[in-house]
């Protein structure tokens, strides 16, 4: 019943039709003794006739001069979770060797200064932490620890490290698989954009992921508490 | 800005009207006029009898002079009945206040009256309305006294403009305010148009409306079973749910969500549930007396230019043919030689947003076309050689996601839309922000802009005052519907201008009335300007539109209305009444 008509290329490119002009000129002024209509307009500049739009056109360039920016409060120090996709960033200034303290029954990691590394011997536990985003722009750090004294290194850590090299070129998710004693590494496989690296600098993001969480000293609570004192 | 000067005099005007033969829907009746020079204080005071004799008012209207009004689609309505020239340059203090206090709290709304009570002036005299008002509508005949006394009446609300127009002036945004001003001008224009009815089947409609109601219901009723009498049964409904596997809202009671708007979003998302809506509708809401219809038979109701916060129109609902169910717009039909075509922006809000936040991905999207597609592509979602065709769910899906981000619902409300668990719509809405990242920074910033700044703006100077309690959502999306509105004013001055018959704007769409002969060229030329209008606002970003086009003997339909005009048509034993799907 109806007839549909789309706004072809064609119609962008050219103006109306002259003839077009002069049916639609008769059937104006017979509609509204308009006997001066202006011509019809180019397509691709609208004219008002008074007025320069171009002139009066306010951009809408909103919250540019308010400067609002994400401010990184958080970042986690785990492992990824088996859900998300996540890049580590590579280079040797995104990455930082040092003592953990892991309490998992709390679920919490604990940045040890040297000072303090000989108090607890057995608990310490020396480990590469790695700057790491999520798909939706979260940071997080994760913890890979080192081999021990005797060189040596669980299966599950080996595999970490392994995952960890891979997502510093590509999205990875992790599974853990028992039957091996490691992860399942899937690797996305669309042509996925690189992360967006917020502009903040590793030593912000370890100041505030271990905000709350830096053992300096041995008379920390948490130390404290390890060696019975409280 | 300063004011700027006009040689041939600023023309503070107003008129007194009824319409005709007292019937709403009917062309203004002009009683009588009052113009006042703002400075040199000359007054013009004109009886219907002096305004009868005039081809012109009788002072400047040209490029020398300003014409100014309060609520001036109303003033230049009574222009084109008395067949005068319109004004070239015209400021609505009406549009400015509107644009000045938009969303801040309203001392005494937004008639003349809280204007001047805004600005801290006398609004006694502007308030002695009522009684006049109502004299001036039994239209006549008046005594001299009576007459003279709606004279000094109209002339106080001139007065009102002489005192509100010096304090208003130092904050009106003058290139923009004369730029709303001309676009009074179109509204009176298409007001007095009108939309063409099909008045034989609206009287059908009116006088067999309550007889058929009851077989209407159990025709309707048939394929769902959830009506006992005239009754919506609750628990029918929820059993009808259940057997087609449909996932309905609920209230924070654990009830089902039945009001209209829910019914209508999930309708849009089972059009099987489409008649059933309108059938709710049509039994609670349906108020036929209400719809303004000239002895023409011509819909003409007000637009109310500028009513809505986004600038929008707002016309009545029920006394436009758009307002009421969908369905009732079988109700427009062309006259004998005429043609009309509803042009509609395709997709309008998603090229808004893709073109002020610049996002490229976006753009792109927009520009190929079909953007739910393309977006489900951008997200690795379906191969690049998907059409709408092979993967038409997975399109279904994103189509609701794009729509979901733009009324700023939630995971939970679209997996309702697309009936599948919230972590699929969840999926959906973060594939939206990953794909258009760009746009979401922005929109962010619009955000924060209306928070911080405490102002919202449109690209030709429409404004938003965030109050003490902003709403997110509208924040967000006031830049897309507001700017939808900025284009479709630009559209309409230029097509009126150029002498384009205008019935009605819709939303987004335009509805244009052209003698069959001359139909296709003014379509042609509607799409043009509308996407030049597109163009301007979006600086060089061009919308592109759908036309509709029906021919006389045919009549309007939206494809949501069929099943139930033809249901109603059966009823009333109009058969040859009914339409095909459209």
């Amino acid at each position: 019943m109806h007839q549909k008509h789309s706004c072809t290329k064609k119609q962008q490119a050219d103006s109306v039709p002259s003839s077009t002009k002069g049916a639609m000129a008769t059937a104006i002024n017979n509609a509204f003794d308009v006997t001066d209509a202006p011509n019809p307009a180019e397509p691709s500049s609208l004219q008002i006739e008074g007025f320069n739009l171009d002139a009066l056109r306010l951009p809408q360039n909103f919250g540019e001069t308010l400067c609002v920016k994400r401010l990184i409060t958080r970042v986690p120090v785990k492992k990824p979770s088996k859900t998300d996709f996540f890049r580590v960033r590579h280079g040797e200034d995104w990455r930082f060797q040092t003592m953990i303290l892991e309490l998992k029954d709390d679920g919490e990691t604990f940045l040890v200064a040297p000072a303090v590394w000989g108090v607890v011997p057995g608990l310490l536990r020396p480990a590469m932490l790695h700057t790491a985003i999520d798909r939706r722009n979260n940071f997080f750090m994760i913890p890979v620890p080192l081999p021990g004294e005797d060189g040596r290194r669980n299966s599950w850590h080996q595999s970490l490290a392994e995952v960890v090299s891979m997502a510093e070129t590509n999205w990875v998710r992790i599974v853990a698989n028992k039957a091996v004693g490691g992860y399942d590494m899937l690797v996305a496989e669309g042509s996925l954009p690189d992360p967006d690296w917020p502009e903040v600098s590793f030593q912000e993001l370890v100041k505030i992921a271990f905000r709350e969480r830096l053992i300096q000293t041995p008379d920390h609570p948490v130390i404290m508490q390890l060696l019975g004192r409280s | 800005m300063a004011m700027p000067q006009y040689a041939g005099g600023i023309w503070l005007a107003d008129f007194e009207f009824h319409p005709a033969h007292g019937r709403e829907g009917n062309p203004p009746v002009p009683v009588c006029m009052v113009a006042r020079e703002l400075n040199t204080r000359r007054t013009f005071r004109l009886g219907q009898d002096d305004l009868a004799c005039l081809k012109a008012a009788p002072f400047p209207i040209d490029q020398s002079a300003l014409f100014v009004a309060y609520y001036a689609s109303a003033e230049i309505g009574c222009f084109i009945a008395l067949g005068w020239p319109t004004p070239v340059n015209l400021l609505d203090l009406f549009a400015e206040f509107r644009c000045k206090t938009n969303g801040k709290p309203k001392v005494a709304g937004n008639g003349l009256l809280g204007a001047l009570v805004a600005h801290g002036l006398d609004a006694m005299e502007a308030d002695e309305k009522h009684t006049w008002r109502d004299l001036i509508l039994t239209g006549g005949p008046w005594s001299q006294t009576e007459r003279r006394g709606i004279l000094d009446y109209c002339e106080s609300d001139v007065l009102a403009l002489a005192r509100l127009l010096p304090v208003m002036q130092a904050y009106i945004d003058w290139p923009r305010a004369l730029l709303r001003g001309r676009y009074a001008v179109a509204a009176a224009h298409i007001e007095a148009n009108g939309v063409p009815i099909d008045t034989d089947t609206l009287a059908a409609l009116k006088s067999g409306w309550q007889g058929i109601q009851h077989s209407l219901i159990s025709s309707v009723d048939a394929e769902f079973g959830v009506y006992e009498g005239t009754t919506f049964k609750r628990d029918r409904f929820e059993k009808l749910l259940i057997r087609d596997g449909i996932s309905w809202p609920r209230l924070a009671t654990g009830t089902l969500d039945l009001q209209d708007n829910t019914f209508k979003d999930m309708a849009r998302m089972h059009p099987s549930l489409a008649p059933l809506r309108e059938l709710r509708g049509a039994l609670s809401q349906m108020r036929l007396s209400d719809l303004q219809v000239g002895d023409d038979g011509r819909n003409r109701f007000l637009l109310s230019m500028f009513g809505s916060k986004t600038g929008r129109n707002q016309p009545s609902n029920t006394k436009s043919i758009f307002g009421p169910s969908v369905w009732l717009r079988g109700l427009i039909q062309p006259q004998p030689g005429f043609g009309i075509a509803y042009v509609d922006w395709a997709q309008q809000e998603f090229g808004i947003a893709a073109a002020l936040s610049g996002d490229q991905a976006m753009m792109m999207a927009y520009a190929s076309g079909d953007p739910y597609l393309s977006f489900a592509k951008q997200a690795g979602a379906v191969p690049k050689s998907a059409t709408k065709h092979t993967h038409a769910a997975e399109r279904e899906q994103f189509k609701a996601c794009v729509l979901a981000v733009q009324y700023g619902m939630g995971a939970e409300s679209l997996a309702y839309r697309i009936n599948k668990p919230v972590a699929r719509a969840r999926e959906l809405l973060n594939l939206h922000r990953r794909a258009y990242h760009t746009f979401w920074a922005w929109s962010e910033d619009a955000l924060h802009q209306g928070l911080l700044g405490g102002r919202l703006w449109t690209a030709f100077g429409w404004q938003l005052f965030v109050d003490d309690a902003p709403n997110g959502r509208s924040l967000c999306n006031f830049p897309m519907q507001a700017n939808g509105a900025e284009m479709l004013r630009l559209a309409c001055i230029r097509l009126i201008a150029d002498g384009v018959r205008i019935c009605a704007p819709v939303h987004d769409a335009i509805l244009i009335e052209a003698p069959l002969a001359d139909l296709d060229d003014v379509v042609d030329h509607t799409q043009a300007i509308m996407r030049a209008a597109s163009s301007a606002v979006l600086d060089g970003f061009a919308l592109e539109s759908d036309a509709k086009v029906v021919r006389s003997l045919q009549r309007f339909m939206d494809k949501r209305g069929v099943s139930m005009w033809n249901m109603v048509m059966e009823q009333l034993g109009l058969e040859s009444r009914k339409v095909s799907n459209v």
